[in-house]
């Protein structure tokens, strides 16, 4: 049996990621581009330098090449938890894992992540040591796949394992939810948090060409809980013909959906705005409004 | 043969994944040592690899046994 919050199997995702880097896809990182693209032009909204910054989930450092020289970023520090793929990122990487982190407190000024997030399985423990590597007043900024992701396939592989194998199991990994996710922020002691979700729907030539480009970008099921061993093919067969029956368009071509959450916080300093105390105003709301002020009844309060 | 070697500046913000304690970085070897975790980190290629997992049991007492 395996613990409770164990929902991934670590060693998976890196040979996961180990076999995407050697096969080096340049199609199937189109998803990871346009992500990357999304959370740099965040980063360009913030006007601050970072001198010293973290990437993790740096893959083979795609998004890296664009973060040198960017925002002020004198060094930038990448890791991957795929020593193949830290190794091609160049520069200063390391191998190293979301959920042990191996920094000193307080160094950097900058942590960004796109889209590794989602093969967590401690979250809030890998936002806590993320926020204690921040230096006061460090951006924490991340990109992770959101529940919706992969809808129509998670709905096709359910029913087809049903029709063809007499039951269920996990097959597209369980994903965070925008709700859950700010309390995590919080609870990582970020300050300032904010979530925010954009839907992504990206058109495949067919359900198999999906498959095989989710395999590329090294995405594949790493759920603990997954059935042994590999899909049996008649599942597979019978899980495209019901993506293709379900969702294809006229031309045969089928919607894929991407949820990306993006995750912002800063490492508390004194310099932050702060929330005032209850009670604490000095002039009346009713008064800036010019506006009549009546008591609320008690009545809706339950004896 | 030309071998990449580890950046300092990188040593110098690395710590044990496990303990977050202090690494001493063994060049002969080319191995980050945790002293508390009893655990040697191997550097491949100039690139430290901090997983628990690849790391090798060291004895404390001789941390550079081969």
């Amino acid at each position: 049996m395996t613990d409770s919050i164990t929902v991934f199997n670590r060693r998976a995702v890196r040979r996961h990621r180990d076999r995407a880097a050697r096969g080096g896809g340049e199609d199937s990182d189109l998803l990871f581009r346009e992500s990357a693209e999304r959370l740099l032009d965040r980063l360009d909204d913030v006007t601050r330098s970072f001198p010293l910054a973290l990437e993790f989930g740096c893959r083979s450092g795609e998004m890296g090449k664009t973060l040198r020289g960017r925002s002020g970023i004198d060094t930038l520090v990448q890791c991957d938890l795929s020593e193949a793929m830290a190794a091609q990122a160049g520069g200063m990487a390391l191998a190293a894992d979301e959920e042990a982190l191996p920094f000193t407190d307080a160094v950097f000024d900058l942590v960004i992540g796109n889209l590794s997030l989602h093969w967590v399985n401690d979250l809030p423990g890998a936002l806590i040591q993320m926020r204690r590597a921040l230096k006061p007043d460090g951006l924490f900024l991340a990109a992770m796949f959101g529940g919706d992701t992969l809808i129509e396939l998670r709905q096709a592989l359910a029913e087809a394992e049903i029709a063809e194998e007499d039951g269920l199991s996990p097959r597209v990994s369980p994903m965070a939810e925008v709700r859950d996710l700010g309390g995590l922020l919080q609870r990582a002691g970020l300050a300032l948090p904010v979530v925010d979700s954009e839907t992504l729907t990206v058109m495949y030539p067919d359900p198999m060409a999906l498959m095989a480009d989710l395999r590329a970008m090294g995405e594949t099921n790493a759920a603990v809980e997954s059935r042994k061993g590999f899909t049996r093919p008649a599942t597979l067969a019978a899980a495209a013909a019901r993506y293709s029956d379900l969702f294809a368009t006229s031309d045969g071509a089928i919607p894929v959906t991407f949820q990306i959450i993006t995750l912002t916080g800063w490492a508390p300093d004194a310099s932050q705005q702060q929330p005032l105390q209850p009670g604490s105003a000095t002039s009346r709301l009713a008064d800036a409004l010019d506006a009549e002020e009546h008591p609320l009844p008690d009545k809706a309060r339950p004896t | 043969m030309s071998k990449r070697t580890v950046d300092p500046k990188l040593l110098e913000i690395l710590v044990c994944p496990l303990t977050k304690g202090p690494l001493r970085y063994d060049s002969d070897a080319d191995e980050l040592i945790s002293e508390q975790a009893g655990l040697a980190f191997p550097i491949r290629d100039g690139i430290p690899i901090m997983l628990i997992d690849e790391a090798r049991t060291v004895d404390s007492d001789a941390p550079s046994a081969t």
